[in-house]
């Protein structure tokens, strides 16, 4: 049986990204921000994840204003690097597993969960700045990827008890995949950042640590916080931080926080990093 | 716990008003930015970029957007362009385009010089304090 053994949580932001295809990631600017990933990309190469459902989002790139799902699920086969208006990032293609990301697809909807079903779709620094992060720079990307975007540009964005809720249909949705699968899930964006207007570069480290610490410490408050105190307190775009409670959702109860980082900034961001393993 | 109270819409959507220096991209924006927001999107592609390079102008009048819209996107005014239902991520195509970074361009919405702005990040951002609420104050 497929099963969800570890979440990770981490920012993706895209001047990560232009740090890493740049080699620049020990200019003493952005080696802080690095540093902080060492021990995931240790780890993660012996645990060797077969599946990751990505949580990520579409920064009007592939969705414009035509269409605006909120939540999406992409069942191709395999998926390019977006072209965000500076030429596509030189990283490898992604590949899904597309008989899970369908059957993921068909388990939420049946158990109440609306998904818009996606089979053309470049992918942008959302999904693909996380990958670089805890895979470096490999001639093909180590496992297969089965990408969820939620959208968190346009308001309102699903809640995060709703977020956390379509986590927990995740969990159900692989426990019964008939394959024998390690599987991960990923929440990325955030953390706290504002890219508007004239309070533009606002950053709460003390409500971000909260954040990380009731990952593990009280889950069920993460789920009730209105989308007023993200904007209030983590900016406009802090907001994105409601991917990461779809991870957490598909944790269930029992979980071990095994690595945390955090540094202000990136850009205009505070990057924030978490690995939480399943213990039950 | 996957019950919560019912939100009541308007009273969420008076929140959203309510934040200092934030133009929050809720649905009424975004109907009153879909041509302007789209227009930005155009310059995802290369050849559109070279012919809005060449006029802009020209190339604006080709949108059906508010002239109000055109000036301020000819203008780079990003503050204006929120207000007029503009998003940042559409935003960002045409600052792109220009050359700048988002730090750049993002200085450029709050009264700093982008040197300032990016000291500011460095030594770890602006704090929230007293930019939680209008009515507030906190
Ligand atoms: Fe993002």
């Amino acid at each position: 049986m497929a099963r969800i053994t570890v979440g990770i949580g981490t920012s993706h932001v895209p001047a990560i990204g232009a740090a890493i295809d740049l080699g620049k990631t020990k200019d003493p600017y952005w080696k802080p921000v690095f540093d902080g990933y060492e021990w995931t990309k240790t780890w993660i190469e012996n645990e060797k994840p077969d599946v990751i459902v990505l949580v990520y989002n579409d920064h009007a790139t592939a969705f414009d204003m035509d269409i605006i799902p909120t939540f999406a699920i992409a069942c191709s086969d395999s998926f390019k690097p977006a072209d965000e208006g500076w030429g596509p990032r030189k990283v490898p293609d992604i590949h899904n597993h597309a008989d899970l990301a369908w059957h993921i697809a068909q388990s939420c909807i049946l158990d109440e969960f609306d998904m818009t079903i996606v089979n053309n779709i470049d992918l942008d620094h959302g999904l693909t700045v996380p990958l670089s992060l805890m895979f470096g720079q490999p001639e093909e990307w180590p496992c297969k990827v089965i990408p969820i975007a939620v959208n968190v540009v346009t308001y309102p964005p699903p809640s995060g008890n709703r977020c956390y809720g379509l986590g927990e249909a995740i969990a159900r949705a692989v426990e019964s995949f008939d394959e024998d699968l390690n599987v991960q899930i990923w929440g990325t964006g955030g953390m706290s950042h504002q890219l508007q207007g004239p309070r533009a570069g606002l950053i709460n480290p003390e409500w971000d640590q909260k954040f990380l610490d009731n990952m593990t410490a009280n889950p069920a408050l993460l789920r009730a916080i209105p989308h007023i105190e993200y904007l209030r307190e983590t900016g406009s775009e802090g907001i994105e931080m409601v991917m990461w409670l779809i991870m957490r959702g598909a944790l269930g109860d029992n979980i071990k926080e095994l690595h945390r980082h955090y540094h202000v900034p990136a850009s205009n961001t505070a990057v924030g990093h978490i690995v939480l393993e399943k213990t039950s | 716990m996957s019950e919560l109270a019912r939100t009541n819409i308007h009273e969420y959507l008076a929140e959203l008003e309510d934040i200092p220096g934030t133009r929050v991209y809720t649905t009424k924006r975004a109907r009153q930015g879909y041509w302007l927001n789209q227009f930005a999107m155009s310059l995802m592609k290369a050849k559109n970029r070279e012919a809005w390079k060449a006029d802009e102008a020209a190339y604006l009048a080709d949108w059906p957007m508010t002239q109000d819209q055109r000036d301020a996107v000819l203008a780079r005014d990003y503050n204006l362009l929120l207000d007029l239902g503009g998003n940042i991520y559409y935003l960002a195509k045409v600052f792109s385009t220009d050359g700048l970074s988002f730090l750049q361009a993002v200085s450029t919405m709050t009264g700093m010089s982008t040197e300032d702005y990016q000291d500011m990040m460095i030594n770890g951002g602006r704090s929230p304090k007293g930019l939680r609420s209008i009515k507030e104050g906190t």
